[in-house]
């Protein structure tokens, strides 16, 4: 009877492997589907006398996994979104400020022509309103750059807001896999599909902000921020918040249990942190760079017209209105202001002197304070900032593409150890088979044996 | 190492993305025919093409105010020609006044001619722009050159209302070069030929009389003195346009210099991206051939 009993444990334990097989096959495409083997142990009970054993077991079901690779994952992952979260901005700003035709360089360069041809004829009508009217063309090229600026710190707050509500969801999920897991584990095997859920959901996680994750005992997955700050604790989720301050910038909230605290940006990593890094150190000090010149610009202009005279003699009242608070028309020339009125004389008497307009003209050669460039001329702190820009967006880029590489090669070295292997599964599909085969073939064996033995007694 | 199925798709993936990546970056540059697309293709190399587009439109700028400022002076230089030959019909006039020979008729006849002669380089003196403003007033644009007191004693009723101010134009960096010349001086011409026309339309006059005499060749020197200043003033003008000339070559040298430069730095090299292109879409070519080939190969089709 032994050999029939040992045949039987033998086709149901390859039968177990082909099912395992076949949940292989089927999940071959699974994102984040970690593989699993069949554990087969030989049974022998020690029932004295001549015994080879007692056929063989499924214990249990191997899951191809190691913690460590899919740490690296998830590191690569908050890289990966950190950096690509700031590229399309970064591209943005350098495609709109790079373009020298339709930049405040060029508008700068029109604006100083005209002044430049005004001095042929500084009297001339004609050449006079070309000033006010290239005058306003600069401005409008500020202005629409300010503009710009502002709509990119408006999609920042918005996918900020996105993010938050997303990491706040999955939060969730991992919580109340955590909890599912720790259930089952407390009976027995971890189920494989459940982890994968949790780590699948980590992984997101890990996309939108930096994670650090730590195993617990009982198989539940703690996760916490870069700055150790809790978001999952067994099944207890954080709650991530923002509040809008009157300047337009957010504050990150984090609340657990009944704590409630301000999360300090820096280092936050993934998305999360891509976003805070840009708006902090490219978006806003752009922003304060542009103001600074549109209102040098501005200052400098009308300082140096209300040193001089107009046509009719009188003092030389601005060209430029400077507005820092509108984000539309922080820079404009007067209004109602018409050719006669420029101030290019230097003597109230003499309407066709021009030293106040040669004056003028030498602006764009004197230095003016630009924040996060120090004092630059005025014609060239443009230029500046858009090599200071193009820094930064060669340093997203190149920093961009290592993360990408580095999440890459993390992600093959996962698969390589839990990902499905279509070739291998073939085998242990033919391999299974076959040891089916056998079995049935033993419990044939095994009943003509038993005929035999049957027919003696005929 | 152990390589899973999967693995296979998502090399062949990035490895499309990569090569397809460049391949549209090829596209673009060929298309624009600019090296860089955007200034973090090289920071460094886009700062300088920047400064040498600034330093370009400035030059551009400095070139147009010279064909600006020399048709001015042109404009200029033929009114100026224009009292040079009144001055000199003038000359001819007082010349032959000063003929002992002439009768008090002829003398008379003459002072008409003077007069028209006198208001002739008075209108010129003072010649308006197209906006009215006075040409030869220095920088008193608004005030007439010459001002007209009929009221006063001739040799007293023109005097110069303008001033020598000089409006300056930007040529260059740092370069100015005056655009007007004012016409102070011809006030004394004005008040001498009005004084010399007086005297010759009195009846009977006699330019033997010392007193006659004194006043024609007084008008005579005038005539001179203005002469030689109002030629200087075309001279000037001259050698301001051959000035000009001789800018506007050098900065179409550095402009020319500037441009090469830009080419240099910016453009793209098409033979270079050509071969570039070349290679990435036969390397394309060849990873598309081999995924074929091995996507193509499963133990399942055996088993």
């Amino acid at each position: 009877m032994t050999i029939i009993n040992n045949a039987l444990t033998g086709s149901l334990a390859a039968k177990a492997a082909l099912n395992t097989t076949s949940q292989n096959v089927a999940n071959v495409m699974t994102p984040g589907y970690t593989r699993q083997g069949t554990l087969l142990a030989s049974v022998f009970l020690n029932k004295g006398g001549i015994n080879p054993g007692d056929g063989v077991a499924v214990p249990s079901l191997l899951r191809f996994s190691d913690g460590y690779k899919s740490q690296q994952m998830w590191q690569a992952a908050s890289n990966l979104g950190q950096y690509s979260t700031a590229q399309p901005y970064l591209t943005q700003l350098e495609q709109v400020m790079g373009d020298d035709t339709t930049n405040i360089n060029a508008g700068m360069d029109i604006f100083f022509s005209a002044l430049n041809a005004a001095s042929v004829e500084p009297t001339s009508s004609p050449l006079r309103q070309q000033v006010i009217t290239a005058a306003g063309a600069m401005a409008q090229r500020f202005n629409n750059l300010r503009q710009l600026l502002a709509t990119q710190r408006q999609s920042v707050s918005q996918q900020r807001i996105a993010v938050v509500d997303q990491i706040n969801e999955l939060t969730r999920d991992i919580a109340v896999l955590n909890q599912k897991i720790s259930a089952t584990g407390a009976t027995g095997q971890i189920p494989s599909g459940l982890a994968d859920e949790r780590d699948r959901k980590i992984d997101q996680l890990a996309g939108f902000v930096g994670v650090q994750v730590i195993d617990q005992p009982d198989g539940a997955r703690n996760v916490a921020l870069r700055g150790g700050q809790p978001l999952v604790a067994g099944s207890v989720a954080a709650s991530m918040g923002i509040q809008p301050n009157p300047d337009g910038s957010q504050t990150l909230t984090l609340a657990f249990a009944k704590e409630s605290f301000k999360l300090i940006s820096g280092n936050l990593g993934g998305q999360l942190g891509g976003l805070d890094e840009f708006e902090s150190k490219v978006l806003m000090p752009l922003t304060q760079s542009i103001a600074d010149m549109a209102n040098g610009l501005a200052t400098k202009v009308n300082t140096q017209l209300a040193a001089g005279y107009t046509m009719s003699g009188a003092a030389g009242g601005p060209l430029f209105d400077f507005d820092p608070t509108s984000t539309n028309a922080m820079l404009k020339t007067s209004a109602g202001l018409v050719g006669q009125d420029l101030a290019f004389s230097s003597d109230p008497t003499l309407a066709g002197n021009s030293d106040n307009l040669l004056a003028l003209i030498d602006l764009k050669n004197q230095p003016v304070p630009v924040a996060s460039l120090g004092s630059s001329l005025l014609g060239d702190a443009y230029t500046q900032l858009v090599g200071k820009l193009g820094t930064d967006g060669q340093q997203n880029d190149a920093s961009l593409t290592t993360a990408q590489t580095v999440r890459d090669q993390a992600e093959e070295s996962w698969k390589s150890t839990s990902g499905v292997n279509s070739d291998e599964e073939a085998i242990n599909l033919v391999q299974y088979q076959q040891m089916y085969q056998a079995n049935m073939k033993v419990i044939a064996v095994a009943n003509e044996l038993f005929d035999a033995t049957l027919a003696m007694f005929r | 190492m152990r390589i899973a199925s999967t693995q296979y798709h998502a090399t062949m993936e990035s490895a499309l993305q990569r090569a397809s990546g460049a391949v549209e970056e090829l596209m673009q540059q060929m298309a624009s025919g600019q090296r860089y697309m955007l200034p973090s293709d090289d920071p460094v190399t886009n700062v300088r093409l920047s400064r040498l587009t600034r330093e370009e439109a400035g030059l551009d700028q400095y070139r147009s105010n010279i064909t600006a400022l020399q048709s001015r002076l042109q404009q200029n230089e033929s009114i100026l020609d224009s009292m040079v030959h009144d001055m000199q019909q003038a000359r001819e006039l007082m010349v032959w006044a000063a003929d002992g020979s002439n009768t008090s008729a002829d003398v008379n006849a003459m002072a008409s001619s003077l007069l028209a002669l006198r208001d002739s380089l008075f209108y010129t003196t003072n010649t308006r722009d197209h906006e009215g403003r006075f040409m030869f007033s220095g920088t008193a644009v608004t005030a007439a050159t010459i001002a007209y007191n009929g009221a006063a004693a001739p040799g007293a009723r023109y005097s110069f209302t303008g001033n020598n101010g000089v409006q300056n134009v930007v040529v260059g960096n740092g370069i100015t070069q005056a655009a007007n010349v004012d016409l102070g001086g011809m006030e004394t011409l004005l008040n001498q030929l009005d004084e010399a026309a007086a005297t010759l339309a009195v009846p009977g006059a006699n330019v033997n009389n010392p007193a006659v005499r004194t006043i024609v060749v007084a008008s005579l020197d005038g005539l001179d003195t203005a002469l030689g200043s109002v030629a200087g003033k075309i001279a000037g003008l001259g050698g301001a346009q051959k000035i000009l000339d001789t800018l506007d070559g050098n900065h179409a040298n550095v402009s020319l210099s500037n441009k090469q430069a830009l080419i240099t730095l910016g453009q793209l090299d098409y033979g270079d991206a050509a071969v570039k292109l070349n290679a990435y879409t036969s390397a394309l070519e060849a990873t598309q051939k081999a995924y074929g080939k091995v996507s193509a190969l499963s133990l399942f089709d055996v088993v």
